[in-house]
């Protein structure tokens, strides 16, 4: 018996599994070290996005968003924060993209005073930022020029005009050649961050 | 001793390149060259994950059984990528999100593993590390050359600094990718292949001039070997 024993923990075998099993247990430990060390919380991942859209840390109130307000025809709305400043910022997934995908973004709707001393005002859309995408692998052809679209036509949104991607009607056209299928979802998101803002922040005064 | 290492730099940033000679790396070639920036950063990090695992892989090369070595190397590169893309994640986020899904893929990079089986394996630290510098930075050069000529014909911009308003999709797009790589590798063995023969003439003439060369009397060499007798 001592002697099969001695055989095998001088065998091959035995030393190919102590090598391999010595080495994963090396890398899981290092791992769960590192895991620690350099953890992103949700919290470092919003300031992020903030900082991204602002260039700026700004203080941010959540709004909640349920789940029978956050579906719309066009898309979904995620989350909408109230800023420091006074802006509503919106998450919004758009629908209908390139293969049934999605675009997500952010909408920044620029306002003045507050709701309390009734001298709120909306100035209309500061901002569309990019988020991420599902299925959209033109998404990279779109560029800055066709998000800034969205915030040069404050007048006709003011007044409750919408985006489209098709040609001819009364709403605002804006597609980006090259990616129409993404662009019609990020107007789609668009859209709907717009309808979430109107309905539930202006509670459908405009 | 200082030959062997500049020999050791050279074929993996010239002779040996991953990614015009040896066409290794592929995956990452393609779809990170979109942008100088995405291709400049998907070296840099390939880079970084060669020479820690060619140096890990170096010092244990004589602990690491024959019959586990495959497995024990892609838990060592796998191991070092997962570090790199947290690494990323916290103090790199847009490089992160840029890179998307080719990060984690990098595990399944040929050429890490090409690298630590067949040189690292076999070859002391330093030659190992060499080595693994030499052939990231030759793969992060081809990178961005692609990146550079793609981003230029495919959105009008150096380095995400916009130059014109004008663009043409086809180098943005999978086939362009293609295009351009097909046509880097051409000039890329065209150059090498040129400067090759250019160099080989050369020799080839020192040889014949040093062959010309008067040689000694016979009647001289008789006297000399006498002497030495």
């Amino acid at each position: 018996m001592k002697a099969k024993l001695k055989a095998f923990f001088q065998s091959n075998v035995f030393r190919c599994v102590t090598v391999l099993l010595a080495i994963v247990l090396v890398s899981g430990a290092l791992l769960s070290v590192c895991n620690d060390l350099l953890f992103v919380s949700a919290e470092e991942r919003f300031a992020r996005t903030l900082a991204k859209i602002y260039g700026r840390q700004v203080e941010t109130t959540q709004l909640s968003v349920s789940a029978e307000d956050a579906v719309f025809a066009e898309g979904t709305v995620n989350a909408a924060y109230l800023t420091d400043d006074g802006n509503y910022l919106i998450q919004s997934t758009g629908n209908g993209g390139y293969s049934g995908g999605t675009v997500t973004l952010w909408t920044v709707f620029s306002c003045e005073g507050s709701k309390e001393a009734n001298d709120f005002k909306w100035l209309g859309i500061e901002k569309v930022v990019y988020e991420s995408d599902r299925k959209q692998s033109y998404i990279s052809k779109i560029k800055k020029k066709f998000y800034t679209e969205f915030t040069v036509h404050n007048e006709e949104i003011l007044a409750g005009g919408k985006f489209t991607t098709a040609a001819g009607g009364d709403d605002i056209y804006t597609l980006s050649a090259g990616a129409s299928r993404s662009s019609a979802a990020i107007v789609n998101g668009v859209n709907t961050a717009l309808a979430y803002f109107r309905a539930h922040v202006l509670g459908g005064e405009a | 001793m200082k030959n062997k290492y500049a020999k050791i730099a050279f074929d993996g940033l010239i002779t040996n390149n991953a990614s015009f000679k040896l066409v290794l790396g592929t995956c990452a070639a393609l779809g990170m060259s979109s942008s100088a920036i995405g291709g400049f950063g998907m070296g840099i990090s390939v880079t970084v994950v060669l020479l820690l695992s060619n140096v890990l892989i170096s010092m244990l090369r004589k602990v690491i059984p024959s019959a586990v070595r495959i497995p024990a190397f892609v838990v060592i590169i796998a191991t070092l990528v997962t570090l790199l893309r947290m690494a990323l994640e916290k103090y790199m986020p847009d490089l992160y999100d840029s890179m998307g899904v080719f990060l984690p893929l990098i595990v399944v990079n040929c050429m890490i593993l090409g690298r630590a089986e067949a040189f690292a394996s076999k070859q002391p630290v330093l030659d190992s590390a060499i080595d693994g510098v030499s052939t990231g930075l030759g793969f992060t050069v081809a990178l961005t050359l692609m990146g550079v000529i793609r981003e230029f014909f495919g959105s009008g911009s150096f380095f995400g600094i916009e130059l014109f308003d004008f663009s043409i999709g086809f180098f943005a797009s999978a086939p362009g990718a293609f295009f351009t790589y097909g046509i880097c590798i051409a000039l890329f063995l065209l150059i090498t292949d040129n400067v090759e023969k250019t160099a080989r003439k050369k020799r080839a003439r020192a040889f014949r001039v040093s062959q010309s060369a008067p040689l000694p009397a016979p009647e001289e060499t008789e006297k000399k070997e006498a002497e030495t007798c």
